[in-house]
């Protein structure tokens, strides 16, 4: 017997549910998590090409790589024309290549789903399209699901985006993406449903009459809104949906921007370009990695040696070389998700080479992404004048999605609708819970 | 961003919500502490570096390397100009020896260079002073250290002590005494040092079960003053066996009376300590340090033999403990007693020395499946000649 299942192909987290007309089973797909129904959307391919994902992906990527020897080769890369007045040369171009690397860990797969320009990337010697890794991710996720439920999967309902992208062509691309990744995992059958509809769908299973509700979807990736009438199968509707690129991710990076590159040398180093282009690319968690080459290093050793911020190049040197950036940017969301609940958290990394402290306060979070909140808050307002409906007309205003719990956030919800009105759902899986539910809708109408 | 502006942040967070104030007295307190620690350690440090006790201690330990570097140099016939060298010199083979000596300092030395089983026989006594003569096989370009039962200790080069013909009959007036013992004091047991620098601890082990560990970094002294010490407690007692091993090690003594006893090299102490209760009767008759991949053999005079994994040595915690009991009681009282142990691979080989004085090879792995040993007579001894060693000897 093969079943269907709803995927929540999250921005930073995953999950799988099924539904059998009475009750939504969230599968625990990965044992390893504090959460066993969420698993983290990190890929990790080796040398040999094997791949894992979740926390086993984590924790193989930090047995390979944290604190391994590099040892750089030249390799041909290519060769390029060189073409003058009357003259035309061909060069050979050569790249450094640490040939101990034993892993590469991908996150944010599906920021490169929409991301313009990013095709794929190379890991050792095969390229691999962004079609490539989602549909690796979704084939060992598909082959966990069916090893919990001991039945196949023939099909899935898959969560997606209000919007991919502002493009409505980079939007269908991203979505036939990663309809043909679902498709190539093994999926016969593939359909789709918007995040936040998914979310109220989830949501409907607690009402007893029908609402004017709002879904309040802010992930990792995105901000999905959607103003949705609920409570009666019959007259469900969608009056509204709407969203924007502004999520969790944007929020690290503005934490790593304002808060973090003063203990990697920002501000003290004036006159080294090349120093200061590898700090102001630590926040970029797709540039980071690539700067570990030999060139990189002399240029930090010998600021070292002249005595330019030593304890901070030392300290850039350690993230860098020592494979700490995984570990860095999971410091900052942890410090960034404490603030939800605390008022100040620490965020630190301590390793060889680095002694990282600092006392992050909720005040300061406020003020780091203070800029966010009238975007997020414009895009609201937005979707609910396009709904029809006026603000007092909102029953309900279900939050959703990690970012979601952002006490800024919830204060603007609270002081547009009102206390009672604001409601929280659970952060994590009830978009999975309601793609579930969605996939079984065909028959249970 | 000045320190003073993240104060002033600090400050307004405490001034929009009064209750962070109290978490951020604690998070600020808790970092005060943890670098007023980390401040003591480096005054410490720095008090050490400029009193010169950090110096001392680094010329103490370049002292001790520059010394295992003599011993490797020794051990591989080289000089600094061959050192130099060494990746792309292949190291000269040697042969492979084995050593028989009893309490009088005496050695036989034969270079097994052949595939024989019967190594030849010694016609004289074979107890001397009430004590079976002792085994040890040994690469011919080594070093050895000779324990004396006054603890004092001296060294001597393998290929320094003449040779017996392989397969012939001797007597020991035939055997070459290398360091004699002086008035009142016995050999207790002879170690091969090659692995003197790569070891961390000498582990010395009594008759009656007294075990002292020593670092190998006090070698140079050790071997500069001739004298490693007794090793044991009372008066009566003396020195058995003394090894090499690393912290992580797990050794492991075994009596005449069948009693194993099995301890963690990392948690002995520096001081001799009693480690077993014996009977008056009862006394030490091997020590061994099991690998993973290895096992134990136990030996009776007899023949039988006792083959367990290296698993199921116990390891005791108790400053007196009884230790694991290999003879039942019922055979113990037919006279049933160990006469020899070793920790074993299958491939390795074992010499047997019988009551007749004949000295045989047997395979390992055979006299494990079998359970037993055929000898001529009563089993004295028994002897390990590992397989590495038996293929680097080119047999």
């Amino acid at each position: 017997m093969s079943v269907k299942v709803g995927i929540d192909f999250g921005t930073s987290n995953s999950g799988v549910a099924v539904y059998d007309g009475q009750r939504v089973q969230l599968l625990p797909v990965d044992p390893k998590n504090v959460l066993p129904e969420v698993i983290k959307t990190v890929l990790y391919i080796t040398k040999d090409y094997r791949a894992s994902i979740g926390q086993e992906a984590v924790e193989n990527y930090y047995r390979d790589n944290v604190n391994r020897q590099r040892r750089y080769v030249k390799q041909w890369a290519g060769e390029i024309d060189v073409r003058g007045a009357d003259m035309f040369y061909v060069r050979d171009i050569y790249v450094y290549v640490d040939e101990l690397k034993p892993g590469r860990l991908l996150q944010y797969l599906k920021t490169a789903l929409r991301k313009d320009g990013y095709a794929g990337t190379q890991i050792f010697e095969r390229y691999y399209t962004v079609g490539d890794l989602a549909k690796t991710y979704l084939s060992l996720l598909k082959q966990r699901a069916e090893d919990v439920l001991g039945e196949s999967i023939k099909a899935v309902t898959l969560g997606r985006p209000v919007k991919f992208s502002e493009s409505p062509e980079q939007d269908h691309k991203a979505q036939e993406i990663l309809r043909q990744a679902a498709s190539e995992a093994g999926f016969k059958e593939v359909d789709f449903e918007l995040e936040p509809v998914a979310a109220a769908l989830d949501y409907e299973q607690s009402i007893t009459k029908p609402q004017n509700v709002v879904i309040f979807d802010f992930g990792g990736g995105t901000l999905d809104i959607a103003v949705m009438r609920l409570g009666d199968p019959r007259t469900r509707q969608v009056y509204a949906s709407g969203g924007v690129d502004i999520a969790g991710s944007d929020f690290d990076r503005a934490i790593i921007e304002k808060r973090m590159l003063s203990h990697f040398g920002l501000g003290r180093v004036k006159h080294q370009p090349e120093i200061i282009d590898m700090i102001h690319a630590i926040p970029d968690w797709m540039a980071l990695p690539e700067l570990g080459t030999p060139i990189n290093k002399n240029i930090l050793d010998k600021a070292i040696h002249a005595g330019t911020s030593p304890i901070q190049m030392k300290a850039l040197q350690g993230l860098i070389y020592n494979d700490l950036a995984f570990t860095f940017y999971n410091r900052v969301e942890a410090g960034k998700i404490a603030l939800s609940n605390e008022s100040a958290t620490i965020i630190s990394l301590e390793d060889k080479d680095i002694a990282l402290w600092e006392l992050y306060t909720r005040h300061q979070l406020e003020t780091d992404i203070q800029h966010y909140l009238i975007d997020v808050e414009k895009v609201l307002l937005d979707t609910i004048a396009k709904s029809g409906l006026d603000v007092i007309e909102i029953d309900a205003v279900v939050k959703t999605g990690g970012s979601s719990n952002i006490p800024l956030f919830t204060e603007m919800l609270v002081s547009i609708f009102g206390k009672e009105k604001v409601k929280q759902s659970s952060s994590f899986t009830s978009v999975v819970a309601g793609l579930a539910i969605k996939s079984q809708a065909d028959k249970l109408i | 961003m000045s320190f003073t502006h993240k104060i002033d942040e600090w400050m307004k967070e405490a001034e929009a919500r009064p209750e962070s104030a109290v978490m951020i007295v604690k998070l600020v307190a808790k970092r005060l502490r943890e670098l007023t620690e980390r401040n003591e350690e480096l005054l410490t440090e720095n008090i050490a570096l400029q009193n010169g006790t950090r110096v001392e201690e680094y010329q103490k330990r370049i002292a001790h390397l520059e010394y295992q570097l003599d011993l490797l140099k020794r051990r591989f016939s080289a000089d600094e100009s061959l050192l130099a060298e060494l990746p792309t010199t292949s190291l000269e083979t040697s042969t492979l020896s084995l050593l028989i000596y009893n309490t009088y300092g005496k050695i036989f030395r034969i270079e097994i260079n052949s595939d024989l089983q019967a190594l030849g026989r010694i016609v004289d006594e074979t107890l001397q002073n009430s004590e079976q003569p002792r085994l040890l096989a040994i690469p011919s370009n080594e070093e050895i250290l000779l324990l004396f039962t006054s603890g004092r200790v001296s060294t001597c080069a393998v290929s320094n002590i003449s040779t017996v013909e392989i397969g012939n009959d001797w007597t020991w007036d035939k055997a070459a005494i290398p360091d004699e013992p002086r008035a009142g004091e016995f050999l207790a047991c002879v170690m091969p040092i090659s692995r003197l620098p790569l070891s961390e601890f000498f582990l010395q082990v009594s008759r009656r079960g007294c075990v002292k560990k020593t670092m190998t970094s006090m070698a140079q002294s050790v071997l500069g003053n001739h004298y490693l010490g007794k090793g044991a407690l009372q008066k009566s007692d003396q020195p058995f066996d003394v090894i090499l091993c690393q912290k992580k090690d797990l050794f492991g003594f075994v009596t005449l009376e069948g009693k194993l006893l099995g301890l963690d090299v990392n948690e002995l102490s520096y001081s001799a300590e009693d480690r077993i209760k014996l009977t008056a009767s009862d006394y030490v008759i091997a020590s061994l340090v099991p690998q993973a991949d290895e096992s134990m053999l136990f030996v009776t005079q007899t023949g039988k033999v006792i083959h367990r994994e290296q698993a199921s040595l116990d390891l005791s915690k108790s400053p007196l403990a009884k230790g694991q009991t290999l003879i039942p009681p019922t055979r113990l009282e037919q006279g049933v007693r160990f006469v020899g142990a070793a920790s074993v691979r299958d491939e390795d080989r074992i010499v047997i020395l019988d009551s007749k004085g004949n000295l045989r090879v047997h395979s390992a792995g055979s006299i494990t499946g079998v359970g037993s040993i055929e000898a001529e007579g009563l089993i004295l001894s028994i002897g390990v000649i590992q397989a590495e060693a038996w293929k680097d000897s080119n047999l």
